[in-house]
């Protein structure tokens, strides 16, 4: 395949600037993990105050103001910076290998979506250092509480920082699109990929759609805070509810973004722990598109008690019941996966095996909520905490755990801690049980959410809500015990074999780990399902290679992206603060990088086949 | 490697094949043209039904938008599968959030 | 050296010869399908709220449908143009490229130039502004926002006829002149739906 560019010298970056320039899809996705941790660790301080607040009743550890804030940017945190950067981590890092790809399609984007991702976190999280007020409305935001009664810079940090952080999100899910469809090694058909590919691609399609309609009702709020729009504000005849719609045309897509990543991981994890191949690959293929295609038709479930009328209701009360039956058909066929399979109970395999039950139980309270008549109890009421916090955590954490101890080895050379990693999994399972299955209750009992405090001599409040407190206390310490694995094998010698697990199906353990710089010496040839899986039954010790051995093109690192993303900071700054040079400053160093970018030419530089068969390439 | 501008050996140079010109982009010009002075004129011509109007001027509009997506933009040609998929769905999004619009906020 | 400078005229799409160049092209119909959602949006907005004037003016008052038609023929004559610079890059005819890139730069300046002059009269004469109604802000909000893609791509497609000028046309330059003509047809393709939407169903009112 012809590529386009001359014989370019390769740039040397070293330590921090080799981080801050990097272009290669390895070191993103290790910058994504690391950072999404950061915010998850950040995230889950949010929490802990917020249930050390409802411990007691009438408790004082914070005030109204300060808890709106702490639910507002738990939420936010959570689910924007939190989760789906760590599956971005590792959909960067795996994806390609598991496709029999160099790289992504387009490097310098990968490198933007990330530093634009990380800007956008900081200024979401600006108040805790400005103390000038914190976003305050709920994730959710909704107007008019997130436009008129929210003065003061407190809501803009969430429509500037939120709309910065999700061009990051959008340009990723871009490049993943474009890099799996482009970008297959030879063999590869759509229905050889690997499942963690299809969950991703689907996933990234989501995020194309669906972070597009944030960005516009977030544009919507920014007008109508900064500049007098009228929108959502009703003394001029704006329409409130418009702001529900928009924010559940993406919010709706988004739960499906998070989840469906954590079924491809699942679908990855569970064969390999099998020795089994994955039941029904095809069904799961056309489960997660249905999936993907109905996440768009169901988001006015969010709204049932709004007024839409009756018919509107059970439109969507319908469509939102359809979308559990593939859902099951995808457990069904991980149960089968199992079934007759030899089993091996690694942490990894702990995770993705406890994620069946613990997702079912939310999927099975999400239908209860589907029904529109019972949802008129359940609204607004820790029920619906107890039932999103059961599918994140019970779903898309444990999905993002499974994978961590999954593909650790892969992506630094050691594996982690096996037996801290199984204390690891029962805390956490008896914690997140203990704090969110008592939630139950105390939804049906009528305990709302959102309330910073609640009155003594409830029936069972002051209990339940201790209880719930108690373990929340339980998941902060197996946190904190994945923190303690990852620092101490890091400290380990770098000696894990390609195919630790030594079960591995898939092209990424055919490798070593980590990789080279340029994964494959010779792009692999794909010859069926489970490519690797394949080699070795044929008894080959690596890939058949579809090319022979000759110059590795690869791209240069670019230290723009870094610049362009502190570029936009300034300016949504500037717009924040009403600060006009900040504004045409910041979009200036934005504008000039794209133009040195366009044009000037950067061809890269090659690998030659003599440091490629010494290995003596780093990683 | 193979080097990007060599001729290939022997005559096998390939002539602009299905070049066939400008003339189906003319066309799409004209039927553009013709379409858009045709939905001025529904609004500028008294007596026709509001109703009426709106609908032809949505056909007009659609209509248009589809000789240009096809030929201009080449959705119609050879190994346009996924952007023609791309533009399907993002037609099926948007057409449910401004239909589900348009009917809440002006029918209920 | 850079080999990619193309010998004779050999290579049938040059934008395509590339993975690069096959990957940015995809990139793009990925781009414009998030497009479409954007627009889509406001086009939701607008049409849901052109009913609240807030005691301001309506579409049909202000609106003025031969300066509307004036624009439509600038902005549609410029979407031909950029398909003839197509039709000549893949002539491998660099000058045609420029001199049609040109043309459609010229008349995207007539278009811009008309509709800054509409929203200064709106709001010298109407007091018509974003505050003032939630019609107005989504009127300006949603052609605004189309007048800055316009703009960007007029910036864009300028800078472009520099580089062609500089580094020829070649496998690296080819897939940014398609893109950009790509784009420059999407432009088209929005203010078909605002002149509809917006300005003549503003109009019939």
């Amino acid at each position: 395949m012809a590529h386009a560019h001359a014989h370019g010298h390769k740039k040397r970056y070293t330590g921090i600037m080799d981080w801050i320039t990097t272009v290669d899809h390895k070191k993103i996705g290790i910058l994504y993990l690391f950072a999404g941790l950061l915010f998850f660790a950040i995230g889950g301080l949010e929490a802990l105050f917020i249930r050390l607040q409802l411990a007691y009743p009438m408790n004082e550890v914070v005030s109204a103001q300060r808890f709106n804030e702490l639910i507002t940017m738990h939420g936010t945190t959570m689910l924007f910076l939190a989760a789906l950067p760590i599956l971005y981590g590792f959909f960067n890092y795996i994806i390609p290998l598991q496709i029999g790809a160099r790289d992504v399609a387009f490097p310098f984007l990968n490198s933007l979506g990330f530093w634009t991702f990380f800007f956008g976190g900081i200024l979401l999280n600006l108040g805790f250092i400005t103390g000038d007020g914190l976003p305050d409305s709920g994730w959710t935001a909704y107007a008019p509480l997130a436009t008129e009664y929210s003065p003061g810079t407190g809501m803009d940090l969430y429509s500037i920082g939120l709309q910065l952080s999700g061009i990051g999100t959008l340009l990723g899910g871009l490049n993943f699109v474009v890099t799996i469809v482009n970008m297959r090694a030879p063999g590869m058909t759509m229905m050889r990929m690997p499942l963690f590919v299809w969950t991703a691609f689907i996933t990234s399609i989501l995020i194309v759609f669906a972070f597009s309609a944030l960005a516009v009702g977030l544009l919507m709020i920014s007008f109508d805070r900064l500049f007098g729009g009228n929108f959502f504000n009703t003394a001029a005849g704006g329409n409130e509810i418009l702001w529900q719609h928009i924010f559940w045309i993406f919010g709706h897509p988004e739960v499906y973004i998070l989840v469906l990543p954590a079924f491809g991981i699942l679908s990855e994890v569970i064969p390999t722990f099998s020795r089994k191949r994955l039941f029904g690959y095809t069904s799961m293929v056309f489960a997660t598109s249905i999936i993907g295609f109905l996440g768009f038709m169901v988001w006015a479930h969010h709204m049932f008690t709004v007024g839409m009328g009756a018919v509107a209701n059970t439109m969507f009360a319908v469509a939102t019941m359809l979308i559990a039956v593939p859902t099951g058909i995808k457990i069904f066929n991980w149960i089968f996966t199992m079934w007759k399979g030899q089993v091996r109970f690694t942490t990894a395999n702990l995770f993705a095996i406890g994620f069946i039950p613990s997702f079912t139980v939310g999927g099975v309270t999400g239908v209860m909520l589907a029904m529109a008549a019972s949802d008129y109890v359940f609204h607004d009421t820790y029920f619906v905490v107890a039932h999103f916090h059961y599918v994140i955590v019970g779903g898309t954490v444990h999905g993002i755990f499974a994978a961590l101890f999954y593909w650790f080895p892969k992506m630094f050379g050691r594996t982690l801690n096996e037996t801290l990693g199984k204390i690891t999994f029962w805390l956490l399972l008896i914690g997140f049980n203990l704090t969110f299955f008592i939630q139950h209750w105390l939804g049906v009992v009528g305990m709302p959410r959102r309330v910073y405090t609640y009155l003594d001599g409830q029936p069972g409040w002051n209990e339940m809500n201790f209880v719930s407190t108690i373990g929340a206390i339980l998941m902060g310490v197996a946190v904190l015990l994945v923190v303690i694995n990852i620092v101490i094998t890091l400290m380990k010698p770098k000696n894990a074999p390609a195919d630790p697990w030594e079960d591995g199906r898939t092209m990424e353990w055919a490798i070593s780990s980590p990789p080279p710089e340029y994964n494959f010496k010779q792009t692999p040839l794909v010859r069926g399902l489970d490519a690797w899986w394949v080699e070795k039954r044929a008894g080959n010790k690596e890939m058949t290679p579809a090319e022979p051995v000759g110059p590795i093109h690869m791209p240069n690192g670019s230290i723009l992206p870094f610049i362009m993303s502190i570029g936009l900071f300034i300016a949504g700054i500037g717009f924040m603060y009403d600060t006009l040079w900040a504004i045409i400053g910041g979009l200036a160093v934005l504008v000039i990088c794209m133009i040195l970018r366009s044009l000037i030419d950067d061809p890269g530089y090659h690998i030659e086949p003599e440091e490629i068969e010494g290995k003596g390439v780093k990683a | 490697m193979a080097h990007v501008g060599q001729a290939p050996a022997g005559d096998q140079v390939k002539r602009s094949k299905g070049h066939e010109g400008p003339r189906n982009h003319l066309i799409t010009f004209a039927i553009s043209i013709i379409l858009t002075i045709l939905a001025f004129a529904a609004v500028s011509i008294p007596g026709i039904s509001k109703g009426f109007v709106y609908s032809l001027l949505v056909l007009m509009a659609i209509l248009q938008v589809i000789v240009q997506l096809g030929f201009w933009m080449h959705l119609k040609d050879r190994g346009h599968f996924w952007p023609t998929l791309a533009i399907i769905f993002g037609a099926l999004v948007v057409v449910y959030a401004v239909a589900s619009a348009v009917f809440w906020i002006w029918f209920v | 050296m850079s080999h990619a400078h193309v010998e004779g005229n050999t290579i049938d799409h040059l934008e395509r010869a590339t993975l690069e160049g096959k990957n940015k092209i995809l990139g793009f119909w990925i781009f414009l399908g998030a497009e479409m959602v954007i627009f889509g949006t406001l086009f939701a907005a607008h049409i849901g709220l052109r009913g609240e004037l807030n005691g301001g003016v309506s579409g049909a008052e202000i609106f003025s449908l031969p300066i509307v038609a004036i624009m439509t023929a600038l902005l549609l004559t410029s979407s031909m143009t950029s398909v003839m610079a197509i039709q000549a890059m893949h002539r491998h005819e660099l000058k045609g490229v420029a001199l049609w890139l040109g043309i459609t730069v010229l008349l995207a300046l007539g278009f811009l130039g008309l509709e800054i002059y509409e929203f200064v009269h709106y709001v010298h004469e109407y007091e018509f502004n974003i505050q003032q109604s939630p019609f107005s802000t989504t009127f300006y909000v949603l052609v605004g926002c189309h007048g800055t893609h316009v703009a960007i791509g007029i910036v864009w497609i300028s800078l472009l006829i520099g580089q062609l000028f500089k580094k020829g046309l070649t496998v690296v330059t080819a897939p940014k002149v398609y893109v950009a003509s790509l784009y420059w047809h999407f432009i088209d393709v929005v203010w078909v739906f605002i002149f509809t939407v917006v300005y003549l169903m503003g109009k019939v009112g």
